[in-house]
């Protein structure tokens, strides 16, 4: 009887309940995740390089183009035409050690040469280490040229 | 029959080697100054198709420029076809010549240490290595690297550097760039002197002056001594790079005809022998 009591009541009369707010999300104070945590990746948009360290060009520094060795650079070379006639212009190359003046050829071709050269110098004695390397270097290349590689053209 | 046609043919040439000449200016040029001085020339080889170019000779000694002679210039030499193809391969000749590679690797044998087996070869689940000097490894020696003293050398053909000369020559001439200057002797030793002559006369910025002699005189050799792009030579150091680096080239009157003299003189005569291939014991 007093459930049905209850229950027209509640049909017939229903009052308008308004929730009263005490706090509000703008005043709620929020957990710090990540304290300290600074964000090394720019996440601002364009342009990722506009603030902090530039990236290193190197400052532009031209070279002098009339120094004396490019003023002269050439000099001589047209002395067997242009001079008496009894020097040869690979004579007057004295920028060039004069052990590889005008030579051509492979490593092995110049190396001999060097060796030869220097042979009858100081170098064998004051640079025990270097020329064991060359003598060390050529027989490498000889037994490389003459035993493991084919000379001249291919028959094809 | 053969010589007489010989002896005819050697006429005609006479012939007409004499009218160019005669169509030459240099006996029409009615000098209005007196000071000016018109030189016949006495050709060793005279000129047979073209006509002799002329140029002034001017000079050195006033800021402002002042004529001094006529001077006839051989077309083989100073007025040929410039080349650009052998003017190219000049400068590349000059460049690669004295070209040395110096850069150097070291191989596995070369690099210090390596001779001890880092570890074992079997049992402990890495990979077989034997010297910690193998090109595997940092610091390593390098496979197929650069070997020091690698050369570019090759001697250009003696007839294609004649031609590049009278090429680069005739392109300065034709464009106005060579001038012929008396001698080289200014009234004073100021820098600012040659400054300002080559300002007034349109020469360089860069000038390239050629002498006869090893010794230029005592005031040019002064005032240009801190001007890096004013330069003198001699005759025999004269090359296609160094003209085409400067500007303007300035010959003496005595140089033009030095390096008339020489060209022409190997291109009259016989240069088998120079054309030879290279060998390293002709030098």
């Amino acid at each position: 009887m007093e459930l049905l009591k209850t229950a027209i009541l509640k049909t017939l009369w229903r009052p308008t309940v308004n929730i009263v707010r005490t706090t509000y999300h703008a005043d709620k104070s929020r957990l710090i995740r990540r304290y300290g945590y600074e964000e090394k990746i720019w996440n601002g948009g364009l342009m990722p390089r506009g603030e902090g360290k530039r990236l290193p060009i190197p400052e532009y520094r031209p070279a002098n183009p009339w120094t004396e060795r490019k003023a002269l650079f050439g000099q001589n070379d047209y002395i067997d035409i242009l001079g008496p006639g009894n020097l040869h212009p690979v004579k007057t190359l004295y920028s060039v050690p004069s052990w590889i003046r005008g030579v051509t050829g492979s490593e092995y071709h110049i190396l001999l040469r060097k060796r030869k050269m220097w042979a009858r110098t100081g170098t064998p004695l004051v640079r025990p280490t270097k020329w064991k390397e060359y003598e060390k270097r050529l027989a490498f290349l000889y037994r490389k040229l003459n035993r493991k590689t084919k000379t001249g053209r291919s028959s094809t | 029959m053969s010589s007489n046609l010989l002896n005819v043919f050697k006429r005609l040439n006479i012939t007409a080697a004499t009218q160019i000449r005669l169509c030459s200016s240099v006996s029409n040029v009615v000098p209005d100054n007196r000071e000016i001085s018109v030189t016949k020339k006495e050709w060793k080889f005279p000129p047979q198709y073209t006509k002799p170019r002329e140029v002034w000779i001017e000079n050195l000694d006033t800021i402002e420029e002042k004529k001094l002679g006529l001077f006839e210039l051989h077309p083989l030499v100073y007025a040929t076809v410039p080349r650009i193809d052998l003017i190219h391969r000049n400068v590349e000749w000059q460049k690669k010549y004295r070209w040395v590679s110096w850069a150097h690797t070291k191989t596995r044998a070369e690099v210090r240490g390596g001779g001890r087996k880092p570890w074992p070869q079997k049992g402990l689940g890495r990979a077989r290595h034997g010297s910690i000097r193998s090109p595997l490894w940092r610091g390593g020696g390098i496979v197929h690297g650069p070997r020091s003293g690698k050369t570019h050398f090759f001697m250009l053909p003696f007839d294609m550097r004649i031609h590049g000369l009278t090429s680069t020559l005739s392109a300065k001439f034709a464009q106005d760039d060579l001038h012929v200057v008396k001698d080289l002797e200014l009234p004073t030793e100021e820098p600012a002197y040659i400054i300002d002559l080559i300002e007034s006369r349109n020469w360089g910025p860069s000038v390239l002056l050629v002498d006869d002699t090893d010794y230029a005189p005592r005031n040019i050799t002064v005032a240009t001594d801190n001007l890096p792009h004013v330069n003198i030579m001699p005759v025999y150091g004269l090359n296609v790079y160094s003209m085409l680096k400067h500007d303007t080239l300035i010959l003496t009157h005595s140089a033009a005809q030095k390096i008339e003299e020489r060209l022409l003189i190997h291109l009259h005569s016989s240069i088998t022998e120079q054309q030879m291939k290279f060998k390293l014991s002709q030098v």
